[in-house]
């Protein structure tokens, strides 16, 4: 549940939190949840976003494109889709509570090696298109998301981040030649002790107590939800 | 008549003062009940809530005040509310509106005092004439042992349980509230604007560049050991010495702050909430006055329609129709409707 519904968790900042505003906040996203349904996906499922718009020749505009970040909380979470449209990259952030959004289809439910796929700027463009007309696969019921091993090959650099700095699982050819200056900052930018800060982390996520207050919450909508269905069904 | 202060000066540097006030009346202490069992501590907590459940939604002590009218240049009392923080609603457009949550708690008004009585009292500014009278509105009501006996024996006039923040509103006298009313966020409507006045940010004791904004200087280069200072203070030959006033470092924040002019764009009853479009002053959970705004353009648009608001507040008796838990701005989006469409029809010509 955690994983499926992270931005119901707010922001970690204590100094900034308010639980009547939470409560409220949750309600407006679940009136928005019984309305339109917001499906599970996760960065590196491929998602298909059909959003109002007025000045376009159906009234609609129909995005497909790899998810490859999400961030925000409550009511201000958003997503990145990518995909290569006619030779060039083309990102589409959309929020996923906005009320233009007609319909969120999963074409590809999965999960790949990394939370965040913004390296994928710097690969050629093989690894980010997906056709527009891609059929959706579910996934058979009772299984877990699988998580796609691919490893990608990055295009040669200059690149746009330093990502041989960072701890990429899902990218083969991570490194670069450094000049010695560069390998001297490169040492002293390395925080090593980080991974064993226990309150940085705690200080950074919420409590699991809480966690579990708020996902048992999203269980009982859901219940709920589904018991309306049911009526409805029986009545019709 | 009015009173003439003749060593009155206009203070214009941030006025902060280390003796208190004369009307001031110490709030925190009073006899706590430290040396009492649990069990006796626990039963005089339940006596307290008893007691006051009683009085949130008694009848007045008096018989109530003759309701005045809306005039031109009436002003109405505000509310003392709470900020809990920000959260996004949207537009019909989709576009997003970053809204302030503001919770009024417990409000009450706690005195009135008529304009010929104000003048003669402290903190009467002589600008003011005869024209303003002063309500007190407490907010947050509280457990009496937690404050002396002279701040309690304020709220014993109103019959109104000890509140924990006090502030006081200007009045016009054709807006004169009687002690003991309840207000609640039915004050305003939906699409009111309104002042929300706050105190900023405590950020202590800041440097030139973070309190007024100044360059500094380089920070290399050859330029030694002042990289954010404020460098030259002197103004000419004339004057000797550095001006009063002059923007130097200092406590920077704490600061009474209005915001004028923000639009209500959703009201909750049920947990007496405001939400209004922007940002507000101060921390979270700070305290906020909210009043109606002073700007001519918006007062203009008040007194030219026929909707005035209620004065000098809405009673719980007025409400004839059962009042909904949520009002919603018309250009806001509920988030229970369905995703916004745009038909082609308008599009054929």
């Amino acid at each position: 549940y955690r994983q499926v519904y992270p931005e119901y968790l707010p922001r970690p900042d204590w100094s900034s939190r308010d639980k009547l505003l939470e409560k409220m906040a949750r309600r407006d996203m679940n009136n928005r949840r019984a309305v339109m349904n917001i499906p599970e996906f996760y960065v590196g499922s491929i998602l298909a976003v059909t959003i109002g718009d007025e000045f376009a020749p159906m009234k609609v505009n129909r995005f497909v494109g790899i998810c490859i970040e999400r961030g925000g909380h409550m009511l201000y979470h958003w997503f990145i889709l990518r995909n290569v449209v006619d030779g060039s990259g083309v990102e589409m952030k959309y929020e996923l509570y906005n009320p233009l959004i007609q319909k969120i289809e999963v074409l590809k439910l999965e999960k790949r090696l990394d939370d965040n796929l913004t390296y994928l700027r710097d690969c050629p463009a093989e690894y980010s298109t997906f056709p527009f007309n891609l059929d959706a696969v579910p996934l058979p019921k009772g299984m877990t998301v699988p998580v796609n091993p691919l490893k990608v090959k990055l295009n040669p650099p200059p690149w746009l981040e330093r990502w041989e700095r960072m701890e990429l699982k899902g990218v083969e050819n991570n490194t670069r030649k450094l000049t010695k200056k560069q390998q001297i900052r490169a040492e002293l930018s390395k925080k090593p002790w980080e991974k064993h800060d226990l309150m940085l982390q705690y200080r950074g996520s919420i409590n699991e107590v809480e966690k579990d207050q708020i996902m048992r919450e999203i269980y009982h909508e859901n219940l709920r939800k589904e018991k309306k269905k049911k009526v409805k069904k029986f009545e019709s | 008549i009015f009173r003439v202060l003749t060593c009155y000066q206009p203070v214009r540097y941030r006025k902060r003062r280390s003796k208190a006030p004369g009307w001031f009346v110490p709030r925190r202490g009073g006899g706590a009940s430290r040396d009492l069992t649990k069990e006796n501590r626990d039963f005089l907590r339940d006596l307290v809530k008893e007691k006051y459940d009683k009085t949130l939604s008694s009848p007045l002590k008096e018989e109530p005040w003759p309701r005045g009218t809306w005039d031109f240049g009436t002003k109405r009392v505000g509310l003392l509310a709470i900020k809990l923080g920000m959260t996004a609603q949207f537009n019909k457009k989709g576009q997003k509106v970053a809204c302030t949550l503001l919770q009024v708690v417990d409000n009450h008004v706690v005195g009135y005092t008529p304009p010929e009585k104000f003048m003669n009292s402290v903190g009467w500014k002589p600008w003011w004439r005869n024209m303003y009278g002063s309500v007190t509105v407490g907010a947050m009501s509280c457990d009496p042992s937690g404050f002396t006996k002279a701040y309690n024996n304020i709220f014993l006039n109103a019959g109104v349980p000890t509140k924990r923040k006090l502030t006081r509103f200007l009045v016009t006298p054709n807006a004169a509230v009687q002690p003991g009313t309840r207000l609640n966020v039915m004050h305003f409507k939906v699409g009111d604007y309104i002042d929300l006045q706050a105190k900023t940010v405590d950020h202590g004791f800041q440097g030139v560049v973070k309190r007024w904004g100044f360059k500094g200087q380089r920070q290399s280069h050859g330029v030694g050991k002042s990289e954010r200072r404020p460098g030259a203070t002197g103004v000419g030959r004339v004057s000797s010495g550095i001006i009063k006033g002059k923007k130097l470092p200092g406590h920077m924040g704490s600061d009474w702050n209005t915001s004028k002019g923000s639009q209500i764009v959703r009201i909750n009853t049920k947990y007496n909430l405001i939400y209004v479009r922007g940002p507000c002053s101060g921390p979270t959970h700070c305290f906020v006055r909210i009043m109606d705004t002073c700007l001519p353009v918006r007062r203009d648009e008040i007194e030219k329609s026929e909707n005035h608001p209620s004065m000098p507040t809405t009673f719980p008796e007025d409400l004839t129709e059962e009042v909904p838990e949520e009002y919603f701005h018309e250009s806001l989006h509920q988030f229970n409707e369905p995703s916004i469409t745009y038909s082609a029809d308008e599009d054929s010509k």
